[in-house]
């Protein structure tokens, strides 16, 4: 199984753990798996993006139009690495918003892919935990069963991977994701 | 057991398992991460090695090499440009210099990514005859790092790892051996082998790229490639390799190292040939291109690639967030800019290395050239103006890392020779662009243990500097007051430079305190759309709403420092630093 999974987002909202969560699984599987990082100038506020490869790949870096997913931890970021994304790919956006400009849906619909809104900031906001919107997303991502990304296998790193004293309150928020995937 | 880990921590581990004993850097981008992996490993494994950050890379350099003619097993760490601080040195680590090992690991920035410069370690290398590896993915970087310090102990020879920011922030899972028990054998030679028409030599994380785009275009059979290590001395055998293709294609990062080593005219493409980018990273995009095009060129079949330009077509309808690096919402750099230019809007703005470069935006950094070099160019400008006759106000900063790092000796200079500028020290305690490694002044060593603090203000004391003053630069209105002040000083025939410490702590460090918050609503309420703040404070922290045609709050970026509303031409801050600015 080879998958090339785009994570994007801004500094300081937790891209590169939902990324590590996402190779450390895919590891834990016994499968082969490889990220590259990339965090710009900036600390705080600036683009990040975490490309994750796993399977038979030598390198952590994907093509143009290469990316199986595409996980937009932020609506620009999403936007900005829209060309990344393979023809049938699957998205997932974190905004408020519950529809596209006419011109985007049309783009995504020529190119077969399939998106979802998820409104991560306001789940984890709910739990009291604005800075956990990442796990909302990987709680979501979970529900489409992609390969060995299943519930059961993120959670279990999500509990290896996460500061004790976090952990249930991310659980809390991953699970709240992976709830919306099943109600909308 | 095995650990997930970015390549420089796989670095780091490598050096610990084969016996390093002395350990020394300068933080750089993409070099950091090495020392503090070194740390944890001895930490881990209960170790005595001396790990210390050095104040530049001359100084790691030659702590590193010191201790490897005395017999030790040494390793220094730096990125590409620190390498030149340490060039001194540098030219004499040759062969039968050293009793113990040696390792010079050099992170090179293809791009460049945060650095003024591209530049290929590996040609200083093969130029000064030095040998020198480029490992293609985390986990050979860590082999490699254990390889090199045993070789470097076995020849007597420093040795050179070069390792590139895909390489040292790429993570993969890396397993970990008690140390000394690593197997570690040079993975170079044939991986595909072709039909003789077209051959590619490749080393680094192109390689890596090459044989992911090889097999995604189907050409495993008829490509073949050559995967090189050590990039210098170069294997005989790939000499031999080339002599067998028709047509060999050269992929490296960042310049002509293996195709000027293997130079056999028209049959060598690369850089020179014009098949290759002589700029910029070779991206998966372009290593496609590049070996689709030349595939094609040899009459081989190669999908075609087309990029769909739809994509683009359908996003010019769309707002993207433009996201240029910016100084940190709240960031103290910003104010002490603020107020520079708000005392002298046409001073010369001589700027130094760090995050303070981003003073750009500001308009109040002219220059960023290199390490140190904001303080000798204000020299330099001083001198060019004084001999005209005139004074002009020069106003030139630095941090104060990159003070301790690379400004005694200028400064030193301008004191003696009584050049009239002004230096703003921007003293935030802490190396904040390259991840919050202690400076000569924060009192810790590189393992956490505490050490005496070395005070900037000591130092300018010292060289006998008479205008100082250390001023917190959240007070915008003292910081312009002192300027001007220290200008007014400037303008006695006997005056020397002036230097005003700026310090507050980097928020990346220490949160921002209570009494240091402000109520905002004001510069929301009585905002009158002019957008003046947002090109002359350039805060992250806040927005221009078109709509509404108000300053709007990220609430989740601005920390509520407040300084914004002196950029503000109604507030009352705005109005009460403008009679300031006026005011002779």
């Amino acid at each position: 199984m080879n998958l090339q999974i785009v994570c994007a987002g801004i500094g300081g909202r937790g891209v590169l753990l939902a990324s590590t969560i996402l190779i450390e699984t895919a590891i834990k599987a016994g499968l082969k798996a490889m990220a590259s990082d990339e965090y710009g100038m900036s600390q705080r506020g600036g683009s990040v993006v975490s490309l994750v490869k796993v399977g038979d790949f030598e390198s952590p870096l994907v093509g143009r139009e290469s990316a199986d997913i595409l996980l937009a931890f932020e609506e620009s970021e999403f936007y900005r690495n829209l060309p990344s994304l393979k023809i049938g790919g699957t998205t997932l956006i974190n905004t408020s918003k519950k529809s596209f400009s006419t011109d985007i849906e049309g783009l995504l619909k020529q190119r077969k892919i399939k998106y979802f809104f998820l409104d991560a900031d306001a789940i984890a906001m709910k739990k009291g935990m604005i800075q956990s919107s990442n796990m909302a997303m990987v709680g979501f991502f979970s529900a489409l069963k992609i390969s060995i990304f299943t519930f059961e296998k993120i959670e279990e790193t999500i509990r290896q991977k996460v500061k004790a004293k976090l952990v249930e309150k991310n659980i809390e928020v991953f699970q709240a994701g992976y709830a919306l995937a099943h109600s909308s | 057991m095995k650990e997930v880990m970015i390549g420089n921590f796989a670095i780091a581990r490598g050096l610990v398992e084969a016996g390093l004993e002395l350990a020394a850097a300068y933080p750089g981008t993409p070099s950091s991460e090495i020392l503090p992996g070194i740390v944890e490993s001895k930490k881990r494994e209960k170790l005595n090695i001396h790990t210390e950050w050095s104040t530049n890379e001359r100084c790691a350099f030659e702590v590193a090499f010191g201790g490897a003619m005395a017999g030790r097993k040494a390793a220094c760490m730096m990125k590409q440009v620190g390498l030149n601080v340490a060039f001194p040195p540098f030219l004499h680590a040759y062969a039968k210099s050293i009793k113990g090992g040696f390792v010079i690991v050099s992170c090179d920035d293809p791009g460049p990514q945060s650095s003024q410069t591209e530049q290929d370690t590996r040609l200083l290398a093969a130029h000064f005859g030095i040998p020198v590896f480029d490992p293609a993915s985390p986990k050979e970087a860590g082999d490699i790092a254990y390889y090199a310090l045993k070789y470097s102990y076995e020849h007597k020879t420093a040795v050179i790892l070069r390792s590139t920011h895909r390489v040292s922030h790429a993570r993969e899972s890396i397993e970990l051996f008690k140390p000394g028990s690593r197997k570690v054998e040079l993975d170079e030679g044939l991986k595909y082998k072709g039909k003789g028409k077209l051959g590619i030599v490749s080393s680094g994380m192109t390689y890596s790229i090459t044989m992911d785009v090889i097999s995604e275009l189907g050409l495993e059979k008829q490509i073949s490639l050559y995967k090189v290590s050590r990039v210098f001395p170069l294997a005989p055998e790939v000499l031999q390799f080339v002599k067998r293709q028709e047509k060999v294609l050269v992929l490296e990062e960042t310049d002509v190292a293996l195709e000027a080593i293997l130079d056999h005219g028209a049959k060598v493409l690369g850089r020179r040939s014009g098949h290759v980018p002589v700029e910029g990273e070779l991206t998966y995009d372009i290593v496609r291109s590049i070996v689709g095009r030349v595939a094609k060129g040899q009459g081989m079949k190669v999908p075609e690639f087309n990029a769909d330009t739809s994509i683009e077509t359908a996003l010019k309808e769309v707002k993207v967030t433009p996201r240029p690096p910016k100084l940190c919402a709240g960031c103290s750099h910003r104010a002490s800019f603020y107020a520079m230019k708000s005392a002298f809007p046409d001073a010369i703005f001589p700027g130094d290395i760090g995050c303070y470069t981003l003073g750009t935006s500001l308009g109040a950094v002219d220059t960023c050239h290199d390490m140190g070099s904001g303080v000798t160019f204000a020299s330099g400008f001083y001198e060019t103006f004084s001999q005209d006759g005139t004074l002009k106000p020069i106003l030139a900063s630095v941090g104060d890392s990159t003070f301790f790092h690379a400004c005694l000796a200028p400064l030193y200079d301008g004191a003696l020779k009584k050049r009239r500028f002004i230096l703003v020290i921007m003293d935030n305690s802490t190396t904040a662009m390259t991840g919050l490694q202690p400076t000569p002044q924060t009192g810790i060593t590189a393992d956490g243990t505490p050490t005496y603090s070395i005070k900037i203000e000591n130092i300018i004391e010292g060289f006998g500097i008479e205008f100082l003053r250390i001023i917190d630069p959240y007070d915008i209105p003292l910081m312009l007051e002192t300027i001007k002040e220290a200008y007014k000083y400037l303008e006695k025939e006997s005056a020397g430079p002036a230097v005003i410490i700026a310090r507050r702590e980097c928020l990346l460090f220490s949160k921002i305190k209570d009494k240091d918050t402000r109520d905002m609503d004001r510069l929301v309420e009585e905002c009158t759309g002019c957008k003046l703040c947002t090109k002359s404070f350039d805060c992250p922290g806040s927005y221009f709403d078109e709509e509404k045609k108000k300053i709007c709050l990220d609430e989740g970026v601005c920390i509520k420092c407040g300084m914004c509303y002196y950029a503000c031409p109604t507030s009352t801050e705005g109005k009460s630093l403008k009679a300031l600015k006026k005011k002779k």
